[in-house]
């Protein structure tokens, strides 16, 4: 589904990424973790083209990101994403929030989108608050509303950008039990998180990066249970101990 | 196609520079007294006595609400009466810089005391409580701590302000008074080059207030990396 | 002084014996406003225009927006009227100056001039303040619109810039009273707006004070009005659960 095979990235002379390659496929869950400045949020940036890269090349469902001739709106209508910081639009309501995109980009009508939006919505528990606009939520809230309008445009994969890093600790498991139920229903999924739990129990892969390097890519299992390099013993123990 | 003719500007430049020194007299005056009278002002409306920060606010905002153009002609209409009055001068003395003059700094006080005013009440509240804890007194305590501080943070904008005060003050074209501006027309319109010294005058602000304001951008990038460290 | 009052000017008939003096303030507050309110809708549009290029990534469009924005700021409306009115019709190529000087009535070239001179000189001012509005938005919300597959010029349009303008209601409202104000300067080419009407009733009646009063006032009534406007623009656009909504 996702390809990313030798991708370099540099601002200036401070090189980002090195050499990065790794692969998320169908009905996958990837966990990418790793200090923070190791370049884990840019890599998953360059996914769907919202970060160039200079080097290597990327392709989701078989279309190249870095290919100039790509429409990058339409391959990201098909990748849904969720960031740190949530990102609704503070000026529309959530209804609006939801079917927004899937009018204007996806060109459905208005009542299809809003039912749609409604829908998922009331799947991420949170239906009692269509009118309601995205201040008058809390983080987990907003989270939910966030997860849900990346999932109203259907999308074939998604990007989680430290999802609950910015939440306060009793909102970070509302918006983890949504993520694990997406999970356990088959979504592939790409996610950038220090959410151990999280990875424990659904990732099929870990990829630990560092420097703009990734150090290790492997199944969960080994991961956790013996990381061949000392760097991720060391991330691994530090996480531990919060 | 228009024939340019710049040979009367060389001649001119004497005549002109005697203009621009106009123009910066006025410019410089009105910065002085517009940033004395302005901090008054600002003190007045921040301060506990309501008629006199209600007064202050009166004067601030009425100034802001007319246009200078009507401001310099109550000032041309005025000041002269006033000077006459007081001083007995015959009615032929020019008091048309004096009055310009007045206007100005009347004028850019209020504005001035906005800018002013903001930069009061950015300097934390905690600032006064601790000088007072210090047995200083209200006086004192604006003036050696809050007013310091003010001032820092306020100097780009007090600076910008004194860039847009330079360039209004071409509007004294109004009473005819020849400052920089008036100069440049009146050589152009002697000379029928009009569009030459049109476009040598727009280009001269231009390069004066272009440098004055990247030179402001550049003072308050050092400010903020100062505060930032 | 011994300075005799005499109110009763503004009701007395001009020499011309058509109208009244009040007749012909009233005229001139209307050029203002006409003026000022046609300056102003250019100026919103050139100025959203300009201030969105100072933002794109593209070094070439962001570098003109900011030529265009120091060029306008950095000399004198004074100097700007002038061009507009003087300069411009001889320089312009293709018999368009002489179409101008000739075909046009005075009273229009007057007006479009200064229309065309308030309109440039406040763009280049909202253009400064839509650039700090977008830039005061979070960084993500680029991102995010891209992210669901908006383009570019989508992303401003239902994104970036409904948030950027409601941002900027207050600088706004008052570049908004500042053109009003600057309009005053168009009585320099002749223009018959409001000041002018004063001072040429100053010449007729020779009561400067009755003249200048009523003007002022004029001023600050219009002054009070757009207030009172802006302020429900920024009730009906503010934003539940953020900065001042509820």
């Amino acid at each position: 589904m996702i390809s990313i095979q030798n991708v370099s990235k540099h601002y200036g002379a401070f090189q980002v990424l090195t050499d990065c390659s790794t692969e998320v496929n169908k009905g996958e869950v990837i966990v990418v973790c790793g200090p923070s400045g190791s370049g884990k949020s840019t890599l998953i940036k360059c996914v769907n083209g919202l970060e160039p890269f200079q080097s290597g090349s990327i392709t989701v469902d078989g279309i190249s990101v870095g290919d100039p001739k790509t429409n990058l709106p339409k391959l990201r209508s098909r990748v849904g994403m969720v960031f740190q910081h949530f990102e609704l639009f503070p000026h529309m309501s959530i209804t609006d929030n939801l079917s927004i995109a899937q009018i204007k980009v996806l060109g459905r009508g208005k009542d299809e989108a809003t039912d749609k939006g409604l829908k998922l919505l009331d799947r991420v528990g949170l239906k009692a608050h269509a009118d309601k606009f995205p201040g008058q939520l809390s983080g987990g809230q907003q989270q939910r509303v966030a997860i849900a309008r990346a999932l109203a445009m259907d999308p074939i994969c998604m990007l989680f950008d430290e999802p609950t890093s910015a939440l306060d600790p009793e909102m970070i498991n509302e918006v983890l039990d949504v993520m694990v139920e997406l999970a356990q229903e088959g979504m592939t999924m790409m996610c950038v998180t220090h959410e151990m739990g999280f990875a424990r129990k659904v990732a099929n892969r870990i990829v630990f990066m560092d420097k703009g390097q990734i150090v290790e890519d492997d199944d969960k299992d080994s991961f956790f249970g013996n990381p061949r390099s000392e760097r991720a013993r060391q991330f691994l123990a530090k996480i531990l101990t919060h | 196609m228009y024939e340019f003719d710049w040979s009367s500007i060389p001649g001119a430049l004497p005549f002109l520079w005697e203009g621009m020194k106009v123009s910066l007299e006025i410019t410089a005056c009105a910065v002085l007294f517009g940033i004395a009278w302005g901090t008054l002002l600002a003190m007045a409306r921040l301060s506990s006595i309501k008629p006199l920060a209600w007064l202050a606010a009166s004067y601030v905002n009425l100034f802001r609400a007319i246009p200078l153009v009507m401001v310099l002609l109550w000032f041309f209409l005025i000041v002269p009466q006033v000077l006459r009055g007081v001083f007995k001068l015959d009615a032929g003395t020019d008091v048309r810089l004096a009055s310009a003059l007045v206007g100005f700094a009347l004028f850019e006080a209020a504005y001035y005391s906005e800018i002013i005013r903001a930069g009061i009440q950015s300097v934390p509240k905690g600032q006064i409580s601790a000088a007072s804890a210090l047995g200083m007194s209200y006086a004192q305590a604006m003036r050696l701590v809050v007013l310091p501080q003010a001032f820092r943070n306020m100097v780009p904008l007090l600076l910008t302000q004194a860039i847009v005060l330079f360039q209004d003050t071409s509007l004294v074209y109004v009473s005819a008074l020849a400052d920089f501006f008036g100069a440049a027309y009146k050589v152009g319109d002697r000379d029928g080059r009009l569009v030459e010294l049109l476009l040598f005058a727009g280009a001269v602000y231009f390069v004066i207030c272009f440098a004055a304001s990247q030179a402001v951008r550049r003072y308050q990038k050092k400010l903020n990396a100062h505060v930032a460290h | 002084m011994g300075y005799q009052w005499n109110w009763s000017i503004f009701g007395s008939t001009v020499p011309t014996g058509e109208t009244t003096y009040l007749a012909w303030l009233l005229s001139g507050l209307q050029v203002t406003v006409e003026l000022s309110l046609a300056a102003w809708l250019l100026a919103l549009a050139l100025g959203s225009l300009v201030g969105v290029l100072r933002t794109v990534p593209n070094k070439a469009l962001s570098g003109l927006a900011a030529a265009y924005v120091e060029i306008f700021r950095n000399t004198p409306l004074l100097v700007q009227l002038f061009s507009w009115y003087f300069v411009l019709p001889e320089i312009l190529p293709f018999g368009l100056g002489d179409a101008f000087k000739q075909q046009l009535a005075p009273l229009t070239q007057q007006f479009l001039a200064a229309m065309l001179c308030l309109a440039f000189f406040t763009s280049a001012r909202v253009a400064e303040q839509v650039r700090a509005g977008i830039g005061a938005l979070p960084r993500g919300q680029k991102a995010a619109g891209l992210a669901l597959g908006f383009t570019l010029p989508q992303t401003y349009r239902h994104v970036l810039l409904p948030m950027a303008f409601r941002l900027i209601v207050p600088p706004l409202t008052s570049e908004f009273l500042n053109i009003f104000k600057n309009s005053a300067v168009c009585s320099t080419i002749g223009l018959l707006e409001l000041a002018a009407q004063g001072r040429q009733l100053v010449d007729y009646t020779a009561q400067p004070y009755e003249s200048f009063i009523a003007v002022t006032l004029f001023y600050l009534l219009i002054n009070v009005i757009v207030m009172a406007l802006m302020r429900i623009v920024e009730a009906r656009t503010r934003v539940p659960g953020y900065l001042g909504g509820k």
